[in-house]
């Protein structure tokens, strides 16, 4: 009993710590493989963490037309991030909170931390942060369909409304799933890259407002608010990056082998996403809508292959 | 027979008070308090019904036969946001709008109103045929009278004209479900039904419930009154009538089923999918208005789709004979109907203030207002957020139990519905926000685009405390949702009878764990708020404050702000009764651009509404039999007694 309950101790506070201190290393090495393919030495893999503790003793300036709903963003994007992160098993590690029903909450977390953003970049009355919201709540609502119908799908094939059981249960590995299962991981990887605004939906280097999604609406956060937007923005690259590689990570006998593969498996999807960065260039703007109907589509596919 | 007399003593309390509030001598703080005291009396008693189950009835004799009233967990379930609105309602209107104004429709306003709430709440308790329909008729026409308040307006006119000929129609069909359930039933009194052996008949009851009741509901293709009668009517009124009297409609076809032994075959699915396609048309056509009153009534029909998919899920389940499901449907329906109650009150409680201190209905003339409004602005933040169902506020958790209800009924064999149900729901979810980040971004946030929003202040006291109370309600139904699983339990076992207890038993659990995170959720949110504070950069300590970074443009106008058209225009497509006209660029030096936008609802505007117009043409024709000439209707009324008495002395013969 109290060797269980150590280990459960110990798997619980791995799990706040991941969630905690890794998010910033992943853009930092999305950054690491792009430069690296483009013959560049690039910003080292720790920049973020850098970034953070600078703009941390930075004074913070506010527009004269914003109120306090400007801060709503920053914070509820942190908030509903690490509640988030306390639903989603990390790899076969266990979750500190699981309950039927999570994956709802787990899709209106973001979907909060969406609203907040967008009300803040509305507070500015800058009309290019204004664009930017139309654009990441038109976009998102398409996104949304797409990461139901998986989950739709994954709920007929594990009977269960729970994210870890969903994602890392024993209908899961079976070979009746393995085809549904490759469409739903081909949904979900286009609701990735949209919902963390990468290449080619969005550039998150780009330097002109109006082709800009997410970026552009927080062009006016500064100071301890920008650190809680970036640091948020890193939090759902690891929360999404856990939903996509959850269902591909074998069981290993040991804790410590799961914690690893976990590990591991995050870097080979940084790196992914770094490789897809460096070779496509991103969408006209009207294309987006058709890329993210093709990832509806994929987890309808899953879907319905799983109801005949 | 304590909860009834209650109701009933409230009913009469409303009376006194619209009887009162006519009489020009009296005080009005008389009838308001008459008004807050019926409220106060009969939310006492639906809160004693909900928390007990008991059911109470009073028998009298009526018309050749008894009638009956009753008081159950159903109705109690209905009668408590009535008498929550209503009773913050009163005052809320005692500012909003006073009774001496210069247009002098505060009286009857507030008569009205009072009539509007004792018929609802006579109709949630009789169980009798005629009953019901006496009170639904007196409810139609004051709602009618209150709708076209400011009559002068032919928009109004207009508005109110169509919502009297929708709800009589309505009304028709549901006279003839009255009579069907009659004969099926062999009296007046709405007992349950015994199992009879004409399916087709019980079939015919539910489809003209059905029918009569989505006029009142607003459910698709009989929504077309609802926008603008909504926008119309006072604020305080367009609270009453889209928190309760959209919901009489759901209450009936609820009330009706209740009756019948089993569910026919097909009609879960259909109402689901009826539901499900109210709720993303409402939704669709809510991000296409300008004018913010229009916008919440169009959210409506999207909240009573949502409503109308848990009472098809409920359905469905009874008509499978699966427990779990009829509990999950009509659990979430019920929380649901509360859940709306609450934050679209709210909502329209705020739009008044901002009509108030503003004068216009128009998104686009506005923004800026949560810093000349800021007590509205931060009043107005939970019903938004709780109308996109976001946690951790109310609307959030009955989203929860129909997405659990939709899921489960995909585990069990129903999947096609239930697929079509889920991507619905998700997809309204997606534009709900969408359409309320625009609400409250476009009215509240960013610079004025008018001066009128540049110089508008927060309302009195009178009109803040309704919201304010109604905002802690949003919150604290969304934290403290698991106390109240063993009331829906409760109606759950009066909508469907014979159900077992499920919600309590299955749900509680689980919901708490969510409710946990959504406690996690605010102290997350308050840790990092308090990270913030401590840099000590706060907004207010500095001295003057830069404008906002606009890619180094210092002189930003407001009218290059990001309009309200604009951040909804990605939607075009699914706004259907959207046209826009722009004048194409065709020179080198094109001539001045022009855009212009106009909405006009399908189903309404576009396709009924030309066809009455031809037909009332084509009706002209009869304006013959009605010269104007007194002695010529005697001549009818004469000429159709002899024919009632012809006909009663011929029937014998005629038919053998």
């Amino acid at each position: 009993m109290s060797q269980s309950l150590l280990s459960l101790t110990i798997q619980w506070v791995l799990h706040l710590l991941t969630l905690l201190l890794l998010p910033p290393l992943i853009p930092g090495l999305i950054n690491k493989v792009k430069a690296v393919l483009a013959g560049r030495s690039g910003p080292p893999v720790f920049q973020l963490y850098y970034d953070l503790a600078k703009l941390a003793r930075k004074r913070a300036v506010f527009s004269r037309t914003t109120t306090w709903v400007f801060l709503a963003g920053p914070i509820g994007t942190v908030a509903a991030g690490l509640v988030a992160g306390l639903m989603v098993p990390f790899g076969h590690t266990g979750t500190p909170l699981a309950f039927e029903g999570d994956v709802i909450l787990f899709a209106y977390l973001f979907g909060l931390a969406r609203f907040l953003t967008v009300l803040s970049a509305l507070d500015t009355g800058s009309s290019f942060e204004g664009m930017g919201a139309a654009r990441e709540v038109a976009f998102s609502a398409l996104a949304e369909p797409a990461l139901f119908l998986g989950f739709a799908a994954l709920a007929k094939a594990s009977s269960s409304l729970s994210l870890s059981t969903m994602l890392l249960g024993a209908g899961v590995g079976s070979g009746r799933i393995a085809g549904p299962l490759i469409l739903v991981l081909v949904g979900w990887a286009i609701v990735f890259l949209t919902e963390n605004a990468r290449i080619p939906v969005d550039d998150p280097n780009t330097h002109l407002e109006l082709t800009m999604i997410h970026e552009v609406m927080v062009l006016d956060h500064s100071g301890r608010p920008l650190a809680l937007v970036l640091y948020g923005a890193s939090l759902k690259l690891l929360v999404l990056g856990a939903l996509l590689l959850d269902p591909l990570l074998p069981r290993a006998p040991q804790a410590w082998q799961n914690w690893l593969g976990f590990w591991v498996g995050l870097g080979v999807l940084a790196v992914a996403v770094g490789l897809v960065e460096s070779m496509t260039a991103r969408f006209r703007m009207t294309k987006v809508p058709q890329f993210l109907i093709a990832g509806i589509l994929a987890s309808a596919f899953a879907f319905l292959l799983l109801l005949v | 027979m304590l909860d009834v007399a209650l109701i009933l003593i409230a009913a009469c309390s409303w009376i006194a008070a619209a009887l009162l509030s006519l009489n020009p001598r009296s005080d009005e703080r008389w009838s308001r308090w008459l008004g807050i005291i019926g409220s106060i009396l009969a939310s006492a008693s639906a809160v004693h019904v909900l928390a007990s189950g008991a059911i109470s009835r009073l028998e009298f004799p009526f018309w050749r036969g008894a009638a009956r009233l009753e008081m159950d967990g159903l109705s109690a379930a209905f009668l408590l946001p009535l008498h929550l609105v209503a009773g913050l309602g009163v005052v809320y209107g005692k500012a909003y709008w006073p009774l001496n104004l210069p247009k002098g429709a505060g009286r009857s306003l507030r008569f009205q109103y009072g009539l509007l709430v004792a018929a609802m709440s006579m109709l949630f308790v009789a169980r009798h045929g005629l009953l019901f329909l006496l009170a639904w008729e007196l409810m139609a026409i004051s709602a009618f009278l209150l709708i076209a308040t400011d009559h002068e307006t032919p928009e109004v006119r207009r508005a109110s004209w169509v919502y009297l000929v929708s709800t009589h129609t309505g009304t028709a069909l549901l006279t003839a479900m009255v009579i069907l359930l009659a004969h099926r039933n062999g009296g007046l009194l709405w007992l349950p039904l015994p199992a009879g052996n004409s399916p087709g008949l019980d079939a015919w009851i539910l489809l003209l419930a059905i029918a009569g009741f989505s006029f009142k509901a607003g459910l698709l293709p009989l929504h077309f009154w609802l926008p603008s009668a909504h926008a119309s009517a006072p604020s305080h009124v367009s609270a009453i009538l889209s928190a309760v009297m959209l919901k009489t409609g759901i209450y009936g076809i609820l009330r009706v089923s209740a009756l019948l032994p089993s569910i026919p075959w097909g009609f879960g699915s259909a109402l689901l999918a009826l539901g499900a396609l109210s709720a993303v048309y409402g939704v669709g056509n809510a991000l296409a208005q300008r004018d913010y009153k229009r916008l919440l009534a169009y959210s409506s029909i999207e909240n009573l789709g949502i409503i109308a998919m848990g009472v098809g899920l409920g359905l469905s389940g009874r008509a499978n004979h699966d427990p779990w499901l009829v509990a999950l449907g009509f659990g979430g329906a019920i929380f649901h109907v509360w859940n709306h109650a609450i934050f679209k009150s709210l909502l329209f409680f705020g739009a008044g203030s901002i009509l108030h201190a503003t004068g216009t209905r128009d998104m686009e003339a506005l923004g800026g207002l949560a810093s000349r409004m800021p007590r509205t602005a931060l009043l107005m933040f939970p019903a938004v957020l709780a109308v996109s169902a976001l946690p951790p506020f109310n609307a959030f958790l009955s989203e929860w139990f129909l997405y659990r209800g939709i899921f489960s009924s995909l585990t069990r064999g129903y999947p096609w519905s239930a697929a079509m149900a889920l991507v619905a729901l998700a997809f309204t979810g997606g534009l709900a926000a969408a359409a309320f980040a625009k609400f409250y971004g476009i009215l509240f946030l960013g610079s004025p685009r008018s001066p009128v929003a540049e110089h508008a202040h927060d309302p009195p006291r009178a009109m803040l405390l309704p919201m304010a109370a109604l905002a802690c309600l949003s919150l604290g139904t969304g934290l403290a949702g698991v106390l109240l699983l063993p009331c829906l339990d409760r109606v759950v076992a009066v909508v469907a009878p014979g159900s077992a207890a499920m919600l309590a038993l299955g749900l509680r659990a689980d919901m708490r764990l969510l409710v946990g995170a959504e406690a996690l959720l605010l102290v997350c949110g308050l840790l990092a708020f308090l990270w913030w504070r401590r840099s000590g950069s706060s907004p207010m300590s500095e001295g003057p404050r830069p404008p906002t970074w606009d890619c180094g443009y210092a002189v930003a106008v407001p009218r290059a702000e990001y309009s309200g058209s604009s951040f909804s225009d990605a939607w075009a497509p699914l706004q259907l009764g959207l046209k826009a006209r722009i004048r194409p660029i065709t020179a080198i030096f094109p001539n001045p651009a022009v855009f212009r936008s106009e909405f006009r609802d399908v189903v309404g505007e576009m396709i009924l509404g030309p066809r009455m117009e031809r037909l009332a043409v084509r009706l002209l024709r009869f304006r013959g039999l009605q010269p104007g000439y007194l002695s010529i209707y005697i001549l009818y009324v004469l000429l159709a007694l002899l024919g009632a008495f012809l006909w009663m002395f011929l029937r014998g013969r005629l038919l053998g």
